[in-house]
């Protein structure tokens, strides 16, 4: 009855959401250019050093044609590595003249006590680092050696400040799979707070590799082990909002599945593209700051994100599930949208079906 | 207005406020933390001059600042109750010679802005 009730409700709070269509969170992708060369690269985000860093003025102008700006707006420099431009912190300084937050993800390498500092002086409020397995798996990953040892010293810089609200992501692999219970102790002795847990989409180089990818029967000892984690509150674990996971909506986040690209969530591509979350398809522009006002594209379009029907096709056109999940994360439609690259209520349904056999 | 409240009240029904507190998949949490802009100039005391070079620092916090040509500084840190600067002359007889000083800070504002003045040694 009461599950009921909050289903309705959450439901009816979606529809307001999106009907409202507020812009609270945006990313900024300002550089494609990357100190790293991650096997899943092109996945959550990519490195291309054909582009040109995009100058902030640009940004900027872009940002202040945004009007009735919501209390918690927040502006999230993205990459490539965004820690490779050195005038982050003169972009920070501006946002934070025009009272708004700002926020950075990174693959910590260049997150040394200097940076920590300067970062802070600037005014920073949030902050992400990748963080992908012990030793051996972290830098397979991140196809770097001494990437273990640096991010680490990353992420002890960014717990010491109380200022900062940090957290840390994986993404769960094949050889890190076996590892997550080690990772957690290891993130609690670093005074880690939070950590968020995904699974890689095949998308960019993370497509042709099988070590990538989980089985169907880990994802749904991931759901365990994220589920009884939450319970014992030793540290904030969650699964990334990047799909809707059926029977363990809840136990796995804070909050039912909402992926709000586009509806809460807007972004600036290094060339000048206007979309929402940096790893979904280009395809899905819906304007270029320099040709457009930003916020009146905001405004008027995005109604591919708004209206999600379209993706009613392929394995959703039939599924039982689709009110809630509406087509997954909007970044599971690549290529031609004929069907949804990963459907995780599925992997579930299919390894609790098979774990009965 | 009449709508926000609509959807909060939604929102509480459903509890799941932290729906409020989304992120995106890729992004980092939101920000709800308080700081306040700390910005100032540093004189000496004699010549009313501005200093160049003078460490500003938050006492037990690793933030720090340089004052510029103009002897000025400016950077966002925490919002604690007690608050206390320190003004250290750290380059020596470069800009000349200063005894340090420590600010408490008592005014709670989101942005408060400091005229020092540092004795000669």
């Amino acid at each position: 009855m009461i599950a009921t009730l909050k289903k309705h409700a959450f439901k009816a709070y979606k529809k307001s959401a999106i009907r409202k269509h507020e812009l609270n969170y945006l990313f900024w992708e300002c550089t494609t250019k990357c100190n790293l060369n991650c096997l899943h690269c092109g996945s959550d985000c990519a490195k291309d050093s054909a582009f040109e860093d995009m100058p902030i003025e640009d940004f900027l102008k872009a940002v202040d044609t945004i009007q009735n700006i919501p209390k918690n707006f927040t502006v999230v420099f993205t990459g490539g590595e965004p820690l490779i431009r050195n005038d982050i912190e003169i972009c920070g300084r501006e946002l934070r003249k025009r009272g708004f937050k700002w926020s950075l993800v990174t693959n910590g390498h260049l997150y040394n006590k200097q940076r920590h500092i300067s970062l802070l002086n600037a005014g920073i409020g949030a902050l992400t680092i990748s963080f992908d397995g012990l030793q051996e798996s972290h830098n397979w990953l991140r196809n770097n050696t001494h990437s273990f040892t640096t991010v680490l010293k990353a992420i002890e810089l960014a717990t010491s400040s109380n200022r900062i609200n940090f957290d840390v992501v994986t993404c769960v692999n094949q050889k890190n799979f076996a590892e997550l219970e080690q990772i957690k102790q290891l993130l609690i002795s670093k005074n880690v707070k939070a950590w968020r847990l995904f699974t890689i989409i095949p998308i960019g180089r993370a497509v042709n590799n099988p070590d990538l990818h989980i089985t169907d029967a880990q994802f749904l000892a991931l759901m365990e082990f994220i589920k009884i984690n939450r319970k014992t509150k030793e540290i904030d674990m969650k699964f990334s909002c990047e799909g809707y996971v059926g029977r363990y909506e809840l136990d796995v986040r804070d909050s039912n599945f909402f992926c709000r690209a586009g509806i809460n969530i807007g972004s600036v591509l290094i060339d000048g593209s206007i979309s929402a979350c940096p790893n979904i398809d280009r395809a899905f522009s819906q304007g270029n700051i320099y040709t457009h006002n930003f916020y009146e594209i905001w405004h008027n379009k995005f109604q591919a994100f708004r209206n999600r029907e379209w993706t009613k096709i392929g394995q959703c056109k039939s599924c039982k599930d689709y009110d809630d999940c509406q087509g997954n994360g909007f970044h599971n439609w690549h290529g031609e949208h004929t069907n949804v690259l990963v459907c995780h209520n599925e992997k579930i349904e299919n390894a609790i079906k098979h774990q009965k056999r | 207005m009449k709508k926000n409240v609509c959807r909060k009240i939604i929102g509480g029904l459903s509890l799941t406020s932290a729906m409020f507190v989304f992120q995106a998949c890729y992004g980092t949490p939101q920000d709800f933390g308080l700081d306040l802009l700390v910005e100032g100039q540093v004189k000496a005391k004699a010549s009313g001059l501005p200093i160049q070079g003078i460490k500003v620092s938050v006492a037990g916090n690793v933030q720090y600042e340089i004052t510029d040509e103009n002897g000025k500084f400016s950077f966002y840190t925490e919002m604690l109750e007690d608050l206390t600067l320190k003004f250290q002359d750290v380059d020596s007889t470069q800009n000349g010679l200063f005894h340090d000083k420590d600010t408490l800070l008592t005014e709670r504002s989101d942005k408060i802005y400091l005229d020092i003045t540092l004795d000669e040694k």
